[in-house]
C-alpha cells in the first residue's frame, strides 16, 4: 500500500471486496480472510483484463467507445484537463481581451500589426469564448460528471451497505488487543456492541462477533467536492450564457437607460436579447475625487465618489446611491461597478453663419492617469460653410515646463484646453459606423489657429469665416461596468461547498473495529478486538483504538491488561 | 481512485480557484480604460415585419421636442407612425436622414406621420443636423434613452439608428435596424399604410 504509482489502485484481485465494488449486486462473502476485510474502493471494470489496453483483439465499436470513455472519466484525464483549463486562462490575462477592454486590444493591433491578426485567429483576444477554451470545459465537464455519478449510485449502494462479517483472527489485523472477561462471551459481545454504537460506529452482529464501522462522511466529503466543482463549472457556464457585460460613460448631469441602445460596449451571453435586459436608469449627479496633495504618495487618488439616482424600473421611485470604487451598485441582481473618470470639457461652437451648432460637454479621454491629460474630438458635422473637427488636449492643473505645456495635477487646478482646428468633410457621410472618439482628418485641412491654451470662458475666432469656439468651462465624467453575473452566486456556495467536502474528506478516517469473543476454559470469554483504517495519514485511529481498548477493558473489570498490539503492517500513505 | 485521491484533491481545488478566477474577469480598479465607441450598426440593416394578427401593442410614448413643445403618440391615433430613434453624433443617422426626411413629406398626404427620438444628444447639435438635412416633423429629445427602455417588452431597438412602424391601430407593425433606404421603407410602408384603422 505504500506504492506511488497512482496506477497501481489496486493490487490484485483478492484486495478486492466485492461489497464495495458491487455493493448491489453481490452478497457479502461466506468467509473472509483477512486480506478482505479492508480493501480500497475498486471500480469493478477497470481492472478487468485487457478492457483498460486498446490492445485487445476482440476490442469492436463498442470496446473502443468503452475505453475512449473510461480514459475521459479517469481521475488523471479530469487532472489534465483542468491544468489545460488554469494554461488556457493565461493568455487571457497576458493579453488585452475584448470584452473587457476592446481598446487595449485596438491598441495591440496598431503596436503589433503582424501578430495581432495570427492571435485574433485562434481566438487569443476572446479566450474566455473561443471554441478551444469550450473544448477544454465541456471535455472536463463530461469527465466530472462520467466520474461522480458512479460514484454518486455506489455512494448510496455502500451507505445502506452493513459492515462486514468479522475476520477469523483477529490478531492479524494492523492493530488488535486481547484481553479476558469476567463475563459471558455473549454479554461480553453484547457490551462491545452497545460501546461502539455509542461511539455512533454503524455495528453488525453475528455468532460470536462484532464489527462496526465509522467514517462514512470520507467518501461523502469526497463526492460533495466533486459534485460542487461540477456545480462551479456549471454556474459560470450559466453566467457566460445569460450574463452580460456593458460599459457606459456617463457625464455628470447626464442619463441613461440599460438598453442596447444606450450603452458604449455591450458582450451579451449567448442567449441575451434586447428584451432581457433589466430596464434600470441611472444619472450621475456629481463626481467627487479626492488626491494626496503633497508628500511621495502625490497625485495619488485618495477617493472617487459617484453619487447617483437610479429607478429600477421606469416609474419606480428615484433611489440614491453613492457609487465608489468596489462599492457597486445593485440595481435588479445586476452590479455597477465605477471603473474610470475624467473630465469632459464643455464648448459653444459658433459656425460662420452665426448659428450655435454645437454646445455642451465633450468627454475627453485621460492619456495619463497621474495628472489626467486627457485628449478628445469634436466634431460639428452641421456647421456651415464647412463640416468642423477640433483635436483637443485637457490639462487638468497646466503648467509650463520648458516651454512644454503639461498637467502637473490630476485635480482641476488650473484647467487649459489646447485645440487643432480642422474645416472640410468629416467623412460622415456613408452608412458607416464612426467612433466619436475618432476624428478622420483626411478631407479636412488645419485651419491656422493660435496654439495658446484656452482658461474657461475664453473663445478662439477661427479664420476664414468658419467661425468661433468658446471653451465654456469643464465637468467630469465616470465610466460604470454593468455587469450581470447569474452564475456569480451559485459559483460562491459552489466553491464553499466544495471547500467543505475537501475538509471533511480530509478529516474523516474511514475505520473498522472488530470484536470477537470465544468461551475460555473458566466459563469466562477470551475478547480479541482488532480495528484497522484505510488511510490514516493524519494519524489517530491507533488513539482511538488504544481508548477504545481501555474503555472496554473497563466495562468488563477484572480482566487482565490489554496486550496492544502495534501496526505490523506500515498503512500510511505519505 | 481513493487513495490516489488525496495528494491530487488540493492540486484540484488549486486549479480549480485558479480556472474560477480566469473565467470571472470583474471589474478592478478606477484606472482600467474605459469604453471606446458608439454601439450602433453599420452598413447592413435587418428588418423584422409583424403580421397584422401578431402585432404587439406599442407602448404610449409622450416626451417634449428638441424644440421645446409636447408631443404624444395617441394623438396620432389613425394614421402610421414611423418612429425613428437617432442622434446627431450618429454617422448611419446621417445616411438615412435624406430618405426619411423625402418620405415625410411624399406620405404625408396618406396618413404617415414621422416622429424622431434623439438620443445621446445636446439640443443645439440635434436642431444643427435637423437643419441640414431640411428634417421637418418633430422629434423628442431622449437624453437618457428611455423611450427605447419603453419598448423594451415588444421589441427594443437594439442599434443607432433603428426604426418602427406603428400601424394605425397603434400596434408595432414592423421594425428596421439600422439605416432604412427610401426603397426600403417605402416597400415596408405601403401594405400598411393600405389597412384601415
Amino acid at each position: 500500500m505504500t506504492t506511488a504509482d497512482p496506477d497501481a489502485r489496486i493490487e490484485g484481485p483478492q484486495r478486492t471486496d466485492p461489497q464495495y465494488a458491487r455493493p448491489a449486486l453481490a452478497p457479502p462473502p461466506a468467509a473472509p480472510g483477512t486480506e478482505d476485510a479492508f480493501a480500497d474502493t475498486v471500480d469493478p471494470a477497470a481492472e478487468r483484463p485487457g478492457g483498460g489496453g486498446p490492445a485487445g483483439p476482440r476490442l469492436g465499436v463498442t470496446g473502443w467507445l468503452r475505453w475512449l470513455w473510461r480514459q475521459l472519466t479517469s481521475m488523471r484525464t479530469a487532472l489534465i484537463l483542468l491544468f489545460l483549463l488554469a494554461l488556457a486562462s493565461v493568455p487571457g490575462s497576458v493579453l488585452p481581451q475584448e470584452g473587457i477592454d476592446p481598446a487595449a486590444v485596438s491598441q495591440y493591433y496598431a503596436a503589433h500589426p503582424g501578430l495581432a491578426p495570427i492571435l485574433d485567429k485562434l481566438s487569443l483576444f476572446s479566450v474566455f469564448a473561443a471554441p478551444w477554451f469550450a473544448a477544454v470545459y465541456l471535455l472536463l465537464f463530461a469527465s466530472l460528471a462520467g466520474c461522480v455519478l458512479p460514484r454518486t449510485i455506489r455512494l448510496a449502494g455502500s451507505a445502506r451497505q452493513k459492515p462486514p462479517r468479522a475476520p477469523r483472527n483477529l490478531a492479524r489485523l494492523p492493530f488488535s488487543a486481547s484481553m479476558s472477561s469476567a463475563e459471558a462471551p455473549a454479554d461480553a459481545l453484547r457490551s462491545a456492541e452497545r460501546l461502539l454504537r455509542s461511539r455512533r460506529f454503524r455495528v453488525q452482529t453475528g455468532d460470536g462477533w462484532v464489527s462496526a464501522e465509522k467514517g462514512y462522511l470520507r467518501e461523502v466529503g469526497n463526492l460533495l467536492f466533486h459534485i460542487a466543482l461540477l456545480a462551479l463549472l456549471f454556474s459560470v457556464a450559466m453566467g457566460g450564457i445569460f450574463g452580460y457585460k456593458a460599459n457606459r460613460l456617463l457625464v455628470v448631469g447626464q442619463s441613461f437607460a440599460n438598453t442596447p441602445t444606450d450603452l458604449d460596449v455591450f458582450h451579451p451571453g449567448r442567449l441575451v436579447g434586447p428584451a432581457s435586459l433589466q430596464p434600470f436608469e441611472i444619472s450621475l449627479q456629481n463626481f467627487r475625487a479626492r488626491y494626496v496633495t503633497s508628500g511621495p504618495q502625490l497625485d495619488q487618488p485618495i477617493t472617487y465618489q459617484a453619487p447617483l439616482s437610479y429607478r429600477s424600473s421606469p416609474g419606480a421611485p428615484l433611489r440614491h446611491y453613492v457609487l465608489s470604487v468596489n462599492h457597486p451598485l445593485v440595481v435588479d441582481s445586476v452590479s455597477v461597478y465605477l471603473i474610470g473618470h475624467g473630465y469632459a470639457p464643455e464648448f459653444t461652437i459658433t459656425d460662420g453663419t452665426g448659428h450655435v451648432r454645437w454646445q455642451g460637454p465633450v468627454p475627453f479621454i485621460p492619456v495619463d492617469q497621474t495628472s489626467l491629460t486627457s485628449e478628445g474630438v469634436i466634431k460639428v458635422p452641421d456647421a456651415r460653410p464647412a463640416q468642423l473637427g477640433f483635436a483637443g488636449v485637457f490639462l487638468p492643473t497646466a503648467v509650463d515646463v520648458h516651454g512644454q505645456l503639461q498637467s502637473a495635477f490630476p485635480a482641476a487646478l488650473f484647467p487649459r484646453v489646447s485645440l487643432v482646428a480642422y474645416a472640410g468633410n468629416l467623412g460622415e457621410n456613408g452608412p458607416q459606423a464612426q467612433s466619436v472618439y475618432d476624428l478622420d482628418t483626411r478631407q479636412m485641412h488645419q485651419l491656422p489657429v493660435p496654439p495658446k491654451p484656452l482658461a474657461p470662458g475664453q473663445s478662439v475666432r477661427l479664420p476664414d469665416g468658419y467661425g468661433t469656439l468658446k471653451f465654456t468651462g469643464y465637468t467630469q465624467w465616470a465610466s460604470l461596468a454593468i455587469t450581470y453575473d447569474p452564475g456569480q452566486l451559485p459559483a460562491l456556495i459552489s466553491g464553499i461547498v466544495a471547500l467543505a467536502g475537501l475538509i471533511l474528506s480530509f478529516l474523516v478516517r474511514r475505520r473498522r473495529v472488530f470484536v470477537r469473543a470465544e468461551p475460555a476454559a473458566d466459563g469466562r470469554a477470551e475478547v480479541v478486538l482488532g480495528g484497522l483504517a484505510r488511510s490514516d495519514a493524519a494519524g489517530g485511529f491507533e488513539a482511538e483504538f488504544t481508548e477504545l481498548t481501555a474503555r472496554f477493558n473497563e466495562l468488563h473489570a477484572g480482566s487482565r491488561v490489554p496486550s496492544t498490539v502495534l501496526p505490523q503492517q506500515e498503512r500510511s500513505e505519505q | 481512485m481513493s487513495r490516489l485521491h488525496r495528494p491530487v484533491l488540493a492540486a484540484v481545488a488549486a486549479l480549480a480557484a485558479l480556472a474560477a478566477a480566469g473565467c470571472t474577469a470583474g471589474p478592478i480598479g478606477a484606472s482600467t480604460p474605459l469604453s471606446s465607441g458608439q454601439s450602433f450598426v453599420g452598413s447592413s440593416y435587418e428588418s423584422t415585419v409583424f403580421r397584422p394578427g401578431s402585432r404587439p401593442e406599442a407602448p404610449g410614448v409622450s416626451g417634449t421636442t428638441v424644440t421645446g413643445s409636447r408631443l404624444s403618440l395617441a394623438s396620432y391615433r389613425g394614421d402610421v407612425v414611423v418612429l425613428n430613434f437617432w442622434g446627431s453624433w450618429c454617422a448611419p443617422c446621417r445616411d438615412e436622414a435624406p430618405a426619411l426626411g423625402t418620405l415625410s413629406g411624399k406620405l404625408a398626404p396618406e396618413g404617415v406621420r414621422f416622429v424622431g427620438v434623439d438620443i445621446r444628444d445636446e439640443p443645439d447639435s440635434a436642431l444643427a443636423f435637423m437643419s441640414t438635412f431640411r428634417i421637418s416633423y418633430p422629434s423628442i429629445s431622449d437624453p437618457g434613452d428611455l423611450i427605447a427602455l419603453q419598448f423594451r417588452a415588444t421589441d427594443p431597438p437594439s442599434a443607432i439608428p433603428s426604426t418602427i412602424i406603428i400601424d394605425r391601430s397603434g400596434r408595432i407593425a414592423a421594425r428596421i435596424i439600422g439605416p432604412v433606404s427610401y426603397r426600403t421603407l417605402r416597400t415596408l410602408l405601403t401594405p400598411i399604410v393600405a389597412e384601415h384603422a
